[in-house]
């Protein structure tokens, strides 16, 4: 240790845990604990990392060093697999899923927010308690509704069940940005000639940007990872990508191999999206939580 | 530019009453200040001149139109928020040039107009930042500065000073007072700060509990209030409000002693108010009362002398260069032409030489 201490340390063993001494102390042990749960969050990753670049066989060898090769990324293209369709699939169903819930979701929000409505606690509760209810209950009903109005296996259908999924945290989380901007702001731009929905347009809008993207984001990522909604009401056409992974088991057991590099697939947009778009939701999230 | 009538106004939410049935007429150019301690109605009264609120009942006249139902972008008015509300997304320049962008100002005719509007608030080198690199007394420049821009019929500011350290206060005060002058706007401003009240005002509205205390210039306020709410709200210190009973013309503390005459039939109750700088300082005996000192503060342009008086503190004003100590005995001595007189249970003002 190079730091020099003002106070003598060489006395008792209390005098030498004191102040700055024992903060960073502290400091270190988090520092330690916070490497650990990232290491054991980060394993399965890792492991599915190195198990797509690896072949079937190499697979169940817990090898760090292997000749890479990247077959498995054409083989999941191929038939019988075509990831790709899926894909598609995948990436129409949560981008429309997006596009419609956040328009929707910032106008609730934004009466929600600023207008007293009758009932509206009531109503917030509500939207957000139908998420309550486990999805396994309500799946047999939506079922036979899609069957008879023929939005089996579409991929409307999928949409209209995401927004379903996605709407009420939408809601809720955009209700918290606005929220947050001062009342004072949207009624000096009243006064000064703006009619309401220019104050959204021109105040509102740019003021809450952080957090129309942060729950963008967080839509498509609902929406990107919907399982068990696309397991019941699709089999052939409107199959998605977490759907897709269950293909990857074949006579000869799980396919490790494959199934990681499907994964690698379905994560990628995940990282990509975090990367770009990090400023705008750490700024986000701790925007809406303080104030 | 325009006066303004308020007819009969009133705003309750449920039971409670935020401005009580009140009339005010405030006229063309004038300056009117709303005053009154926080929850007493003059902010709420402001943001419905404004429309920012609507009135449960009453008339609001801006020249010669009943705006009860325009939007307030619709009022031409502009107001100036105690936190400012400006737009943080945007430059100085656009913050300024947002009332006339809104209301379709031709584009060649925008910049000449906000740059004109920056130099009166000496802003022009801050045009292209954003709010949240300038300071307090910077932002609340933006905020006149947006409100100048355009030429609105009415003025309206909501404690606009509220938020500036005291310094910068008073230097705020004397740049606004130059530019109303300057302007010459109808201007209505709420504060609950007496002094910007007598500083800006041509008159003054002390409000009380939704209900207009008394209404006049800053000199019928501090020198002829109507009441004892308005006594003891205007001046700095407070008005001294002693206790006591009038008999054959002698005003009689609570403590008995025989104090200073003002006439008038004999009361069993009545409350004397008399201002520290209406008490002169002199030796024991030469005064009216000879009185022990409490505390003696010298605030440099003055010294403030906090008395003994009975059961009851009360503080005169002495000269800058009085040095006393604590526990002297003084004499005081009350100037017999501001002596007002209380009646103690309404509160209302007895007029000396009343019946």
């Amino acid at each position: 240790m190079s730091e020099q201490s003002a106070v003598p340390t060489t006395g008792a063993n209390s005098e030498f845990w004191t102040g700055k001494r024992k903060q960073r102390f502290w400091r270190m042990i988090q520092a330690i604990l916070i490497l650990i749960a990232a290491f054991i969050m980060l394993i399965p990753i890792i492991w599915i990392f190195l198990a797509a670049f690896k072949s079937h066989v190499e697979v169940y060898q817990l090898r760090l060093f292997f000749t890479p090769t990247l077959e498995n990324f054409g083989t999941v293209f191929e038939q019988p697999y075509d990831l790709g369709a899926k894909l598609y699939n995948s990436t129409i169903v949560a981008f429309v899923t997006v596009i419609f819930a956040i328009p929707i979701a910032t106008m609730a929000a934004y009466s929600f927010s600023r207008f007293t409505l009758k009932f509206e606690t009531t109503i917030l509760v509500v939207i957000l308690a139908t998420q309550f209810v486990p999805a396994v209950v309500i799946i047999l009903p939506f079922f036979i509704m899609f069957r008879d109005l023929g939005l089996l296996d579409t991929r409307i259908g999928l949409i209209m069940v995401n927004l379903a999924i996605v709407m009420p945290f939408a809601i809720w989380m955009i209700k918290g940005f606005i929220d947050g901007i001062p009342l004072d702001t949207e009624e000096a731009a009243m006064v000064d000639g703006s009619s309401r929905l220019q104050v959204i347009k021109n105040i509102v809008l740019p003021m809450a940007a952080p957090g129309l993207v942060t729950a963008s984001i967080f839509c498509f990522i609902l929406a990107w990872n919907e399982f068990l909604f696309a397991l019941f009401l699709t089999n052939r056409e409107a199959v998605t990508l977490p759907i897709g992974l269950a293909l990857f088991r074949g006579e000869e057991g799980d396919l490790w191999n494959l199934l990681s590099a499907a994964g690698i697939i379905i994560m990628l947009p995940m990282f990509i999206l975090a990367l770009a778009i990090r400023k705008y939701f750490v700024q986000g999230m701790t925007m809406g939580a303080v104030r | 530019m325009a006066e303004i009538r308020l007819n009969n106004l009133t705003k309750r939410w449920g039971d409670f009453i935020g401005v009580d049935d009140q009339s005010l007429h405030i006229h063309d150019e004038e300056f009117l200040v709303l005053l009154g301690p926080s929850g007493c109605g003059k902010t709420t009264t402001m943001r419905m001149i404004a429309g920012l609120e609507d009135p449960t009942a009453g008339e609001i006249w801006i020249g010669d139109r009943m705006v009860n139902d325009d939007l307030p972008k619709d009022r031409d008015v502009a107001m100036v928020f105690q936190n400012y509300g400006l737009y943080p997304h945007m430059t100085i320049f656009d913050n300024i040039a947002y009332p006339l962008k809104v209301r379709g100002t031709p584009k060649a005719d925008i910049e000449p107009r906000v740059k004109k509007a920056a130099e009166q608030v000496e802003l022009t080198e801050f045009l292209h930042r954003k709010p949240k690199a300038l300071s307090g007394g910077q932002r609340q420049r933006v905020a006149l500065a947006r409100a100048i821009v355009r030429t609105p019929k009415v003025f309206l500011m909501d404690e606009p000073l509220s938020n500036l350290d005291a310094k910068l206060r008073v230097t705020m005060r004397a740049e606004l007072k130059h530019l109303s002058r300057q302007l010459q706007i109808t201007t209505v401003y709420v504060t609950h700060d007496q002094i910007e009240a007598m500083t800006l005002a041509d008159r003054v509205a002390v409000m009380r509990h939704g209900v207009i205390q008394q209404l006049g210039t800053p000199d019928d306020i501090y020198n002829d209030p109507a009441n004892m709410f308005v006594a003891g709200f205007i001046g700095s210190p407070a008005m001294n409000l002693i206790n006591g009973s009038v008999q054959s013309g002698m005003f009689i503390t609570t403590g008995g002693t025989r104090l200073v005459g003002i006439g008038g039939p004999d009361r069993a109750s009545a409350i004397l108010g008399v201002r520290a700088d209406d008490m002169s300082v002199h030796d024991p005996g030469q005064g009216d009362i000879d009185v022990t000192i409490y505390a003696f503060e010298n605030t440099g342009e003055s010294t403030l002398l906090t008395v003994q008086w009975g059961r009851q503190r009360v503080i005169a004003r002495g000269d800058r260069h009085l040095r006393k100590e604590q526990g002297e005995t003084v004499g005081i001595k009350l100037n017999p032409d501001h002596l007002y007189l209380f009646n103690p249970d309404s509160g209302d003002r007895i007029r000396l030489g009343d019946k």
